[in-house]
């Protein structure tokens, strides 16, 4: 992996594309993505309606490979200790058939993967939730090769891992001044609220319902609407609000003005997200990206507000889907609201939940700090 | 034998509270480094508090922050150096760039990773034992099975918490200032940002029609409901787990005292390879100190809210 320091003659960076079918597979590649990323079935965050199984990955590592695209694996989950067999078994299995790198989180995951295919690129994934340069140095120091940076990072965190290591960079085609939660990487919310049923057309693995670790999907509980308040038993008027209603997290959005500075930093990999999106807005946002990072990198237009009326049109239809997409996860929550387990979860145990005794007191006021 | 460990953030906690059935104690609030004497992040406290809970014979561990960004790392690196000069027994660290800054600084101490460590595997916990890493802290969302596996294939120790709010998320900034209606933030003269604590008060998060209740502390959203496993102490003693810990962030003396009486005697009984006498006014003591009742997490398969009994 070349860092920023020896690109300058030969720097090309990647447009790195979303493939949630074999048919957005094929899609990207005609559409001039320089490479594609897809997940097997249970191994990559995401429904099974936007994994791919392992038939369809080799057909699109093929189609990818004879049109000059390089296919990356996501293999991003937090795998289970008992099934890392299985994990390398995949691993091996990608790699044989020319997958060409792999996007990964957990630590010991990324040794195995060095260590099984020296020559492999190996993507750092967001689910890492790093904060800081010094987790560039520790990845590096471990064998990875691409940092995939946090969604709210921008010019100045690039030159501080610039200068703190020469891991290569990978941004997604976002934006956010958000900070806040950290996600993905330092969430579990959604695991604690609910589990999700196993689908057959997954298969069998050995744990049970948490999004980090390929059951389906986060339900996005962040992005629906919670009460907050204060403790209704504090006597403090001026700190006791009124429950109001708000989200945890709100999204971020399509980036367009950054990516000068980006290419002038010699960043490597450019990511879009959309796995799971519509495959015609897929078509159009590489369609767009493409033209955009030709345009700069040729110098024939560097200049980012002659496409503001078109990225705006591209960014509403991106919101509109994604506010289609967490109803749906909400919708899908619902059934599992109540406190006690659903029936997925009891049948995998050996003893049923009892009621515990009332009343629940209320405690004293509890002051955190000093 | 066993230990038994819990938190404690500042000053006025160590004051407060009777730490006597704990065996190790956590010092500071990993979450945020602007609480009050957080020890986290005043080096000149950390002296004092070392000697006290030395003289009771306790290990004393000290918290790095958990989610440096790269402006925090001046500060951490300073924390560094003052707890190199003190007798503390082990640091714990949540991010992999501050094991990093550990290990460049040349210090030979013990490391534990925290639970925002994101440890799901043996497999990394053999990477981090690499990296000076001698214990480690489960990710919440592992099954018993599971990290009773990981015990056995790694030498390195396993910490395994048995009661309180289990940290769920954490953040960079504080939730409560950015979206509490009576917390608008204060700006001083020289135009910097100051707090003024508002998670001294409880905030909850609730979805009504879902029944979901989450408790935030700024910078960390907790489970509504308290992590329990008191009546399954002598079946975690028997897979060979020996390192306990009860997380009490933001919890009154009261519950942190009651809490580490309850677990010493299960665990002393069990030991002794006796069960408790009265399981259930044990339970119902930890219910009522409890605001939104029990779960067992995710030890048992089963979404985190979930309560399930011995069978």
């Amino acid at each position: 992996m070349q860092s920023s320091a020896t690109h300058a003659n030969n720097y090309r960076p990647y447009l790195l594309a979303p493939a949630g079918s074999l048919a957005m597979a094929q899609m990207v590649v005609d559409e001039g993505a320089d490479a594609l990323y897809m997940g097997p079935l249970g191994w990559s965050r995401r429904p099974y309606e936007s994994e791919m199984t392992d038939e369809d990955i080799r057909e699109a590592i093929d189609y990818a490979q004879s049109r000059g695209c390089d296919a990356r694996i996501v293999l991003n989950t937090f795998p289970s200790p008992l099934e890392m067999d299985a994990f390398t078994d995949k691993v091996k299995l990608f790699g044989g058939w020319g997958a060409s790198g792999f996007i990964v989180t957990d630590v010991g995951a990324i040794r195995l993967i060095r260590e099984l295919l020296p020559e492999t690129q190996i993507h750092v994934s967001i689910g890492s939730g790093i904060t800081n340069a010094m987790d560039g140095d520790f990845y590096q120091q471990l064998g990875a090769d691409l940092l995939i940076l946090p969604y709210r990072w921008g010019e100045a965190e690039i030159d501080i891992v610039r200068e703190t290591s020469s891991i290569g960079l990978e941004v997604f085609l976002f934006e956010t001044v958000q900070t806040g939660k950290i996600c993905p990487g330092k969430c579990i919310m959604s695991s604690y609220l609910k589990f999700r049923e196993w689908q057959q057309i997954e298969g069998d693995r050995d744990f049970h319902g948490s999004a980090n670790r390929g059951a389906k999907e986060c339900y996005r509980v962040c992005q629906t609407h919670w009460g907050f308040s204060s403790d209704n038993r504090s006597d403090n008027a001026a700190v006791n609000d009124h429950p109001q209603q708000l989200k945890l997290r709100s999204d971020a959005q399509l980036m367009l003005d950054q990516l000068p500075a980006y290419i002038d930093r010699g960043v490597e990999y450019f990511k879009l997200s959309g796995r799971e999106r519509p495959i015609e807005m897929i078509r159009d946002l590489v369609r767009f990206y493409r033209r955009v990072f030709d345009a700069l990198l040729d110098g024939s237009q560097t200049d980012m507000s002659v496409y503001h009326a078109e990225m705006e049109q591209l960014r509403q239809r991106w919101s509109k889907a994604k506010s289609r997409r967490v109803g749906t996860l909400m919708a899908r929550a619902k059934s599992y609201s109540g406190d006690e387990p659903a029936a997925s979860d009891t049948a995998v145990m050996s003893v049923q939940p009892r009621a515990l005794s009332e009343p629940i007191q209320p405690n004293d006021a509890v002051p955190a700090n000093a | 034998m066993f230990e038994l460990s819990t938190n404690c953030a500042n000053p006025k906690q160590l004051r407060q509270t009777d730490f006597s059935d704990f065996d190790a104690i956590y010092l500071g609030d990993f979450s945020c480094m602007e609480y009050p004497n957080n020890y986290c992040s005043h080096p000149e406290l950390l002296e004092a508090a070392v000697s006290e809970l030395k003289a009771q014979h306790k290990k004393v561990y000290l918290r790095l922050y958990a989610t440096p960004g790269n402006e925090d790392l001046p500060q951490v690196r300073e924390m560094i150096e003052a707890a190199l000069k003190l007798p503390f027994d082990a640091f714990e660290v949540h991010n992999l760039g501050v094991l990093r800054i550990l290990q460049q600084m040349g210090s030979t101490l013990p490391v534990h990773l925290g639970v925002f460590g994101n440890l799901y595997t043996d497999a990394s916990a053999r990477v981090l034992k690499d990296f000076g890493v001698t214990r480690v802290y489960p990710n919440p969302e592992l099954s018993l099975t599971e990290i009773h596996y990981i015990r056995e294939q790694t030498p390195i120790e396993v910490v395994l918490p048995v009661h309180g709010k289990i940290p769920l998320v954490i953040s960079e900034t504080c939730f409560i200032i950015e979206n509490s209606q009576s917390c608008a933030k204060k700006v001083d003269s020289n135009g910097n940002s100051v707090c003024s604590f508002p998670c001294s008060q409880d905030y909850w998060l609730n979805r009504s029609n879902g029944q979901w209740v989450l408790k935030d502390t700024g910078r960390m959203t907790l489970s509504g409901k308290d992590l329990c496993m008191i009546e399954h102490i002598p079946e975690l003693l028997q897979a060979g787990q020996s390192y306990f810990y009860i997380q009490s962030h933001g919890e009154t003396p009261e519950y942190v005292q009651t809490t580490g009486r309850l677990y010493r005697q299960a665990l002393q009984q069990a030991e002794a390879g006796n069960r408790s006498d009265d399981p259930q006014a044990e339970m119902d003591v930890l219910n009522a100190l409890s605001k939104e009742g029990l779960c067992n997490g995710y030890y048992f398969e089963g979404a985190g809210q979930t309560y399930i009994a011995r069978g």
